[in-house]
């Protein structure tokens, strides 16, 4: 073992571990072991961080781990939003009472459900083996279509049945998309799902390419690809808030990468450009169906819902293209797209208690009625809409212009268009929401808004530093890692 | 694995799509499950193969256990009408499987009938699901795709990983038993167990 597999198992361990102590600590005790292991967690998926940035040239390729700079990038991600949703979790829990369990057992249920989905998602990145990633992606549906409907409320039930059943069934197609793979690859047993062995398969060119179409339109559907989409705008606007920001910053790229190694293991078989063009038709449909959306007064985690498929679709475009900047964009979009995410949906926990009705209609003058919660939600929705010196503005630009880097230049066009009518429609929402007509409001004090306050003001300083990362960042070692990928 | 035992698994399939009686369907899909698992066990070469066979038994009998449960605690006063009849659904059903199977060439499977068995269970599944307004059926259509890819990984020419087999199993369990716990709040919520309740939720 080397000193990166150490960190990678400890860090799939401690949160698992975390999840039976929670099950099992006296009730008294669990919002501080909550806490307690959050710290640990992310300071060990930041330590893998470093780690696997800092040996890019060699990255840890076996059957059942994987520790590279994708890998590792995402780790960090998923580590630093796993955090902040605990830290956050306190004020929804305390802001009310309704769960799908007795209220003795709700902190406890909540807490230990959501370790459970934060362990298995660490493992996602990190997992050497296609067979073993399908099973940890259905495994996350188990136990965030839980936390999607934990308030027990008609429609967070409506939103947790619509995820669970579309999720599954599109995974069952992936499944049958791995079965096939499966079938015309010489290794027997697990290592002949190894990301290294997919590149083995030898049925011929057609089956392959029905069985990766079968794989990414069965992931699509848990990435929220248009236009198996369907579930997203609804879990993520009525799961608890720490919880859509862990489905949007981290489920949906961790699924993504899923995908992204898929396509880079298998374009030596069924073709580089028909591997390109299939996610290249995702990422253009992801974005032509959430632009209207973004167009549209929508309450407020309903348009970062809109918002999340807009931005999977341009994470996939850039997957695509595969240039060196088109991937250099790639990793400062899945980090940028996380830390503003992730802002928003916890500033809706304010957000509500400030404005009940938050949950069902477009909010307007946030920055007038709460001049703190508004300063949130403006810098969440500025640096969503890629409105510069937001990182997404530079991540967008590099991927367009990778698009005609590589070749692509009316799929590149086309993209530069549709976020450019994207932008315009978050544009006008950031300004009615923090600037237009303030209806009266509760005032006095609101729940969480302190711990959001703080953590706007860690995401202005991780933004900031992403766009200086994102000036140095093509052309670096790095992205030829990400190039390269496990090849 | 003779053919007219895949045909078995097919007609089975076939069976809970039409069926109007939750308590049918869920004896239509056990049946089916454990029909695999005597293939399973028939063809078992090691220990890894009857631990596989194993896993699937352990599946069919959870399964089975908490949807009987199921559907005991939450009787309707009137069944949920599908939103297509019976013949419909079962037209649609098999038009998809064909149309499946015609674009589908070839999957790999020891034999041609095994992978039209695969491709038509897949295809009621997911007609199943998509047909059926019950919640219940929903789910068992979910169960219907994996028994379809169950019969898939038995037929795989070198056999499928045990490590995987077993991991699907598990995963199909923790996903019914939250299917379970949803259907029950969604029956108690909403005061029927019809999807077409589940429409708040529109753009």
């Amino acid at each position: 073992m080397t000193s990166r597999e150490y960190p990678a198992l400890a860090l799939i361990a401690l949160p698992a571990l975390a999840t039976v102590l929670l099950l099992f600590a006296p009730t008294s005790l669990v919002q501080g072991l909550a806490r307690l292991a959050a710290l640990p967690t992310a300071a060990l998926a930041l330590t893998l961080t470093v780690l696997a940035l800092h040996a890019s040239a060699e990255p840890v390729i076996g059957d059942w781990l994987v520790v590279d700079v994708a890998g590792g990038l995402l780790v960090g991600v998923i580590g630093v939003v796993g955090l902040a949703s605990v830290l956050v979790s306190p004020a929804y829990l305390g802001a009310g009472t309704d769960s799908l369990v007795s209220p003795e057992r709700r902190q406890r249920i909540y807490y230990a459900t959501l370790y459970l989905f934060w362990a298995i998602l660490l493992a996602v990145p990190l997992v050497g083996n296609l067979g073993a990633a399908w099973l940890l992606v259905e495994a996350t549906t188990a136990a965030s279509a839980l936390l999607v409907g934990f308030s027990g409320h008609a429609r967070a039930l409506e939103a947790g049945w619509k995820y669970l059943v579309l999720t599954s069934l599109g995974l069952g197609v992936a499944l049958l998309g791995i079965v096939m793979l499966a079938a015309g690859i010489p290794t027997a047993g697990l290592g002949g799902l190894s990301w290294q062995a997919l590149s083995t398969y030898s049925s011929g060119s057609e089956t392959a390419l029905i069985a990766y179409l079968l794989l990414l339109a069965g992931l699509a559907a848990k990435i929220g690809w248009a236009p198996v989409h369907n579930w997203l705008p609804d879990a993520h606007s009525e799961a608890p808030p720490p919880v859509s920001a862990l489905l949007s910053a981290a489920l949906l790229p961790a699924v993504l990468l899923v995908a992204w190694r898929s396509q880079h293991a298998l374009a030596p078989v069924v073709g580089e450009h028909t591997a390109q063009t299939v996610l290249i038709v995702f990422g253009l449909a992801s974005l032509t169906v959430a632009v209207p959306f973004l167009w549209r007064s929508l309450p407020w985690k309903r348009l970062l819902a809109y918002s999340s498929l807009e931005h999977m679709g341009v994470i996939a475009l850039g997957i695509a293209f595969g240039t060196p900047l088109a991937l250099a964009g790639v990793a400062i979009h899945i980090v940028a797209h996380a830390v503003a995410k992730a802002l928003g949906f916890y500033a809706a926990t304010p957000l509500l208690s400030h404005d009940p009705l938050a949950g069902e209609h477009a909010v307007t003058g946030i920055g007038r009625s709460k001049p703190a919660l508004g300063t949130t939600m403006g810098i969440s929705l500025a640096a969503l809409a890629g409105l510069p010196p937001s990182p997404l503005f530079v991540s967008e630009v590099l991927i367009v212009a990778g698009g005609f880097q590589a070749g692509h230049p009316w799929a590149a066009s086309a993209t530069a268009l549709l976020l450019a009518l994207g932008f315009l429609g978050l544009a006008h929402a950031l300004i009615e929401t923090t600037a237009g007509d303030s209806p009266p409001r509760r005032q006095g004090s609101i729940a969480g808004l302190r711990g959001v306050t703080a953590l706007t003001c860690v995401s202005v300083v991780l933004l900031l530093s992403l766009v200086a990362a994102a000036v140095v960042l093509p052309g670096s070692d790095l992205v030829d890692a990400l190039v390269r990928g496990l090849s | 694995m003779s053919s007219a035992l895949i045909w078995t698994l097919v007609g089975l399939g076939l069976g809970v799509l039409v069926v109007r009686r939750r308590s049918l369907a869920v004896a239509l899909v056990t049946a089916q499950a454990l029909v695999l698992v005597g293939v399973a066990l028939d063809e078992a070469e090691s220990g890894g193969d009857v631990l596989a066979a194993g896993a699937l038994a352990v599946r069919a009998i959870v399964l089975a256990g908490l949807f009987l449960l199921l559907v005991s605690r939450t009787r309707a006063v009137r069944p949920v009408r599908a939103r297509v009849a019976p013949l419909a659904r079962a037209g649609v059903a098999v038009a998809f499987a064909l149309a499946l199977t015609w674009l589908v060439p070839a999957i790999g499977l020891v034999s041609r009938d095994a992978e039209r068995g695969v491709l038509a269970l897949v295809a009621f599944g997911i007609s199943t699901a998509a047909l059926r307004r019950a919640t219940l059926f929903q789910i068992i259509g979910i169960v219907l795709v994996e028994n379809a890819l169950a019969l898939a990984a038995l037929q795989l020419p070198g056999g499928a990983s045990v490590a995987i087999e077993l991991g699907v199993a598990l995963d199909l369990i923790l996903v019914t038993v939250v299917a379970v716990v949803f259907y029950e709040r969604i029956f108690a919520a909403f005061g029927t167990a019809d999807s077409a309740a589940l429409r708040a939720l529109r753009d």
